[in-house]
């Protein structure tokens, strides 16, 4: 099974690269797991795009055996039961429909649109920063005036958090995975002008509010319950997990966001969060989810050539920030 | 009902497969850490595959039956009592009501859990479309967590039992639980040449790794290692070469957390950015769970896809009828 050309054990084949896709190359993970990756090791939205359409092609087909698909940015995890289906005919099946999927730019991926309040340097989240100065670490460089958001602007070259908070709402959030803890999603954003990114904590933070939303890297995420977290948090949003499945958006299960949707920031007042979040948990506050919306990854494209030089100022100008800025 | 007197250390519904289906939504499937000693407890009670019973994590669990039932003890041995008296592991028993059941502490003897079964097992609401404990989440099982002092839990109808006493594992199929162990792991996700040199792999495979006395259901720490590494940092992943862009984690690899190898077991996470170098096939991943935290040594063992396939089908076939005889 193993090709001549491959290069490791761990490394069952490869489906070299042909035209727009790029390479294809499948992994062990075990005895009921196989790990499919595309491409180089970079960070691309296009491969992650990719890894959907790949998940739609494995969905429209029964595969006996197969139990379950776990897509992340440019790989996806294959659970399967290899006492009913071989990993050769899992392979076999994977390339054929490798082989039928459309270039990435002729995807159109099924997303939601998420419309989220995010209340920007809420009181929770400072709350949380300052017990780590107490407690933690009292010169941390990420915690400027009680919180990270200042420290967010400084890194990337902005003159304040106003601006921060402008970036933030100015674009859509690409959710791309979703995992380590239930629910919890990975986040890009799909407008690359307002990429900020930021190292994380040094040490790890203790405490995070269930709800905190913060930057690590290049990645968003949202905090689904209270827990130890490194990213540098900028506000706090409605719960995207309810155990007690308290509002119809946790009807079918405690987890409101799924891969593949976008979410879109909208800035209200502590007060205002405080009070939509007492409506989550009463049932009475509706979610803003826009369902039959879908990606055109074309469009996205030509769209991201548009804007292209505008990116790279950007970039330009955080990277002048950076050189300036010191490193938890 | 099961009246609890002690719950001890950590004491936990369980069932298997556990919550199979959701690692896309960043849920770790729980169920039993040693699938072959629950699902032998599950046979010699006569209950079918899929019913629910107790994982007993090194022991102390103190309980009343209210009602007469058939029950047995696998795993670990925990010097199970009746009333003061005691009964005999991998074979079950009657219990009457008002019959007190005592698990001692595990021994020297080895092991770390153990399972009690119940004729027509426990009776916990579905969570996410099972009823195994996930501790993590704290969601599932009974209430979400371990037992303690005066919980009741409620049991099933069973079907008349006194025929069921006296069912016991043939003797040849008892596991020993040593203190030493070899594990069969196959290599990857990512392993060599790639991430890390054939000689860390030739010593991950050659080393006897020391149980870290920090395990737990999320993951099984063994020592930290100093790393050749085959790259110099993780690139974009971030600054250690041990980083990887986020990919779904299979259930029971080896996670190489910066130096440290963890193996993610039962209710770890779900998804992450370190590489993983090798995977426990399914007819391994019991030890584990019988993993003794700061006394046990591992070795790991490859083996190839078919030879897992057959160990497999070798360790299932075992947990039928043709592997129980009665007493006398």
């Amino acid at each position: 099974m193993v090709t001549p050309n491959a290069t490791s054990r761990a490394i069952i084949d490869r489906l070299p690269a042909s035209g727009e896709r790029p390479e294809v190359v499948y992994r062990y993970a075990g005895d009921r797991f196989i790990l499919l990756e595309y491409g180089d090791i970079v960070l691309d939205l296009r491969m992650n795009f990719r890894i959907f359409g790949l998940n739609d092609a494995i969905g429209k087909v029964r595969i006996p055996g197969l139990i379950e698909t776990v897509p992340a940015l440019r790989s996806m995890l294959v659970h399967y039961d290899s006492l009913e289906l071989s990993p050769r005919r899992l392979i076999e099946t994977l390339k054929e429909l490798e082989a039928g999927l459309p270039s990435v730019a002729n995807l159109t991926i099924h997303s939601r649109r998420v419309q989220l309040p995010i209340a920007f340097e809420d009181r929770h989240t400072r709350a949380d920063i300052q017990r780590y100065v107490k407690y933690t670490r009292q010169d941390a460089p990420n915690i400027v005036n009680g919180h990270n958001i200042e420290y967010i602007a400084q890194y990337n070259g902005l003159s304040d958090k106003n601006e921060v908070i402008e970036y933030i709402c100015a674009t859509q959030w690409w959710n791309a995975c979703i995992g380590f803890w239930p629910g919890l999603p990975f986040m890009f954003p799909l407008d690359p002008r307002y990429a900020i990114v930021t190292p994380k904590y040094n040490p790890t933070r203790p405490w995070t509010p269930e709800g905190a939303v913060g930057v690590g890297g290049p990645c968003v995420a949202i905090y689904p319950v209270a827990s130890p977290g490194g990213y540098q948090l900028f506000g706090r949003t409605i719960p995207i997990f309810d155990l007690q499945q308290r509002n119809p958006a946790f009807k079918e299960n405690p987890i409101l966001l799924k891969a593949a949707d976008r979410v879109e920031w909208v800035a209200v007042s502590d007060e205002e969060l405080e009070d939509i979040r007492a409506r989550v948990y009463d049932g009475t506050y509706r979610y803003k989810i826009v369902a039959y919306e879908a990606l055109n990854v074309r469009s996205y494209l030509e769209f991201l050539d548009l804007i292209k030089d505008e990116v790279a100022a950007f970039q330009k100008r955080q990277s002048e920030a950076t050189k300036h800025v010191p490193v938890p | 009902m099961l009246e609890v007197i002690e719950g001890g250390i950590q004491t936990t519904v369980q069932e298997y497969p556990g919550r199979v289906g959701y690692l896309n939504l960043g849920t770790y499937p729980a169920g039993p850490m040693d699938h072959f000693a629950f699902r032998i407890a599950n046979l010699l009670a006569g209950n079918a595959p899929g019913t629910c019973a107790l994982e007993v994590t090194l022991g102390g669990l103190k309980a009343r039956f209210n009602e007469r039932r058939v029950v047995s003890v696998t795993g670990a041995a925990m010097q199970p009592t009746l009333n003061g008296s005691s009964v005999p592991m991998w074979q079950s028993f009657e219990v009457k009501p008002g019959d007190l059941l005592a698990l001692g502490m595990v021994k020297a003897a080895g092991g770390f859990r153990s399972y009690l079964a119940v004729s027509g097992g426990f009776d916990v609401p579905e969570y996410m479309g099972s009823r195994a404990t996930f501790t993590v989440g704290g969601f599932g099982g009974f209430q979400g967590r371990g037992l303690k002092k005066a919980d009741r839990v409620p049991l099933n109808p069973a079907s008349a039992g006194n025929k069921l006493a006296g069912r016991r594992l043939r003797k040849e199929l008892i596991p020993s639980y040593a203190a030493e162990w070899e594990i069969e792991v196959m290599r990857g996700p990512q392993a060599d040449p790639d991430y890390l040199t054939a000689e860390d792999m030739d010593l991950f495979f050659s080393k006897a790794w020391k149980v870290d006395r920090n395990s737990n259901r999320m993951g099984i720490r063994l020592e930290s290692h100093k790393w050749q590494w085959a790259r110099a940092t993780g690139g974009v992943a971030g600054g250690h070469p041990s980083n990887i862009l986020d990919n779904g984690y299979a259930v029971w690899t080896v996670n190489i957390c910066g130096d440290q190898p963890i193996i993610l077991v039962a209710d770890g996470p779900s998804l992450g950015g370190f590489i993983c170098n090798a995977t426990l096939v399914h007819a391994s991943t019991w030890k584990a769970g019988q993993l003794v935290p700061g006394r046990d040594l591992v070795r790991f063992k490859e083996v190839t896809i078919e030879e897992a396939i057959s160990l497999a089908r070798r360790l299932d076939a075992s947990v039928s009828e043709r592997s129980i005889e009665r007493e006398y």
